[in-house]
């Protein structure tokens, strides 16, 4: 007994205390997702040009900004990346503060709608995604948003469930294609709810897509472009739709916390995250796709991106004030229509 | 006594006080997000969350899952459990340790192969085409069905585990000198075997009752948001809205409905006595 309490001791001074190492602590939120590779190809990186520790934390984006909340007194962190809505209620709860954009030598390479995304100077998109629907083309062809709910896919379709970030913009084009695109998706959302039993499930995950066309549960479903490469993969004829009404997307931003400690390096690192070297290493592993217009990837790599001028002018975005305004209402009358 | 009362007082006092300020404290001030409206105390918010027919829906279900799972995870587990007792020798051993094998396994893995075998290609449906039962593949995945079959699977083991514990300790010539006395099989188990294991039943229900109601998993990947139960609608209240006062609701009634559950299989154990 005395000897194990021992080794529990010994052990326990063996564990490194928090804080003591480096003078300069840099803390960041983020999405848990690719840490693996961010790890490697931004957080290290950075570490080692700026002599300083970074600190990363991780979760979705309500969790993280529920924190920043409740730690608005002395803020922990001191910069987090979230989606373009979320940057703008974050600016809206007093989170966040203006980014001196003068201090970021490569936000002139960014692509204009990256620059403000949401026109109050409080956060920097650093990434896009386009989302359309990927289908198997052998068994249908979709050229509308519409065909989602034509009876050739009843029973064979997923849509992303309201909560997800493709959830909103799939009922933005849906709108759009019933000719009845107003801001509260009231009618893409009546018309789901009316064809509920054909709709296999109402999914979360972009995985749990890839596991139900593989196991051909479905033959078509909305998804980000970040998840296209894992359809690709798959031994099955897959296709990638380019809808009459076009595509749609998301937009994550880079906040800088309101009163954080570290502003100076927050911004420094924002930058080194925008940098045409960081952003391609990001786009060639997949992780991101570039906000940045310098960035010049394979075609096989550009591929599986949301890439290129033209394609990042065509993506039909929800402006963020729309999102807010309306995303409880959304989520009651899709629960209303849908939930039961 | 009194001295020892005294002493035993002093030795749990800092485990009591450690478990006070880091569990019981803080689940009452997240539970507490549920009762205050307007600055009071009130139940306003519980009334508010029965106003909606969504969530009165999704309350039923779950109580009515809950309910089936507990009752049909009694009924194999009797069936069960009375079978691995009877083994005679060192078999008894390896089957309760196949009972307790898939708690090992994460639940995460345990409902994502429910995925694969009750998929439209998956086994459940080939077997019943291939036995002429059905021409098309039924839809079993993201329904109630589906739901509790993984629940049954995932919580079985606890309700066989409970009465195999509690058949053990059975009298072996209660069952004989009934048979002798002309009792059939169904007699037996109704009024011997059932009145003399109705602990192993209480602690056993209360398990797989509990566990049922407040398993995330396997309602989120079976269900998903098509069959919404409490624990995926408060995942939904918190991570979508952040309305942390309906969490704080179900919660509550979570809590409160484990509680009752226990208290409900406790007086089925007492009545034995009765």
């Amino acid at each position: 007994m005395k000897k194990r309490l021992t080794i529990a001791l010994a052990l326990a001074l063996l564990t490194p205390m928090p804080g003591r190492a480096e003078n300069r602590t840099l803390t960041i939120s983020v999405y848990g997702f690719a840490q693996d590779a961010y790890k490697k190809l931004v957080y290290d990186p950075f570490e080692a040009q700026c002599g300083c520790k970074l600190v990363v934390e991780t979760g979705n984006s309500v969790e993280r900004l529920a924190k920043m909340e409740a730690n608005k007194g002395s803020p922990v962190i001191d910069m987090a990346v979230v989606s373009m809505a979320d940057g703008l209620q974050a600016a809206r709860q007093g989170l966040t503060d203006k980014i001196d954009v003068a201090r970021l030598g490569n936000f002139a390479k960014l692509y204009d709608i990256a620059k403000d995304p949401n026109g109050d100077g409080m956060s920097v998109g650093y990434t896009f995604y386009a989302t359309s629907i990927v289908y198997r083309s052998d068994k249908v062809r979709i050229d509308s948003w519409a065909d989602l709910l034509s009876p050739k896919l009843a029973g064979h379709v997923a849509i992303a469930d309201i909560g997800t970030n493709q959830g909103p913009p799939t009922l933005f084009m849906l709108g759009k294609a019933l000719d009845k695109d107003t801001p509260d998706l009231a009618a893409p959302i009546d018309a789901i709810g009316a064809h509920k039993a054909d709709i296999v499930t109402f999914y979360v995950r972009a995985s749990q897509i890839v596991q139900l066309m593989q196991q051909e549960e479905i033959w078509a479903a909305p998804i980000g472009r970040f998840a296209w490469e894992g359809f690709k993969k798959m031994n099955l004829p897959v296709a990638w739709a380019n809808p009459k009404e076009g595509q749609t997307g998301g937009m994550n931003v880079m906040v800088l916390t309101h009163g954080g400690k570290n502003q100076d390096l927050a911004l420094q690192f924002m930058d080194f995250w925008l940098s045409t070297e960081i952003q391609t290493a990001l786009a060639e592993k997949l992780v991101d796709s570039p906000a940045n217009r310098e960035v010049k990837v394979a075609p096989e790599v550009a591929e599986n991106l949301t890439y290129g001028e033209d394609t990042v002018k065509a993506l039909e975005l929800i402006p963020s004030a729309v999102a807010l305004a309306n995303r409880e209402a959304w989520l009651s009358r899709w629960n209303e229509k849908v939930g039961q | 006594m009194f001295e020892k009362r005294a002493e035993a007082f002093v030795l749990i006092a800092p485990a009591a006080l450690f478990s006070l300020a880091v569990f019981v404290a803080p689940v009452l001030a997240l539970l507490s997000e549920g009762f205050h409206f307007e600055g009071h105390w009130s139940l306003q918010p519980l009334s508010a969350f029965f106003a909606s027919s969504l969530n009165q829906a999704v309350f039923w279900r779950t109580l009515k899952i809950a309910a089936l799972v507990t009752a049909a995870a009694a009924g194999l587990g009797y069936l069960a459990a009375q079978a691995i007792v009877d083994i005679k020798g060192g078999g008894k051993g390896r089957m309760v340790a196949m009972v307790v094998l898939p708690l090992m396994v994460s639940p995460v893995a345990r409902t994502y192969a429910w995925i694969v075998i009750l998929g439209r290609t998956g086994i459940v449906n080939r077997a019943l085409i291939f036995v002429g039962l059905t021409d098309e593949p039924l839809r079993i995945l993201f329904s109630e069905t589906a739901i509790f079959i993984g629940l049954l699977q995932l919580l079985l083991p606890l309700m066989i585990l409970s009465l195999i514990g509690a058949l053990e300790n059975l009298p072996r010539d209660a069952v004989a000198a009934a048979r002798v006395l002309g009792a059939n099989d169904l007699q037996i188990f109704v009024k011997i075997i059932l009145p003399l294991t109705r602990e192993g039943f209480a602690v056993g229900g209360t398990l797989v009752f509990a566990g049922s109601m407040t398993a995330y998993i396997t309602p989120a990947v079976l269900g998903g948001a098509k069959v919404l139960m409490l624990e995926t609608l408060l995942y939904q209240r918190v991570s979508i809205a952040n309305d942390l006062v309906s969490a704080g609701v179900i919660a509550s009634l979570l809590i409160v409905m484990s509680f009752a559950a226990n208290l409900v299989m406790r007086r089925i154990a007492k009545a034995r006595t009765a």
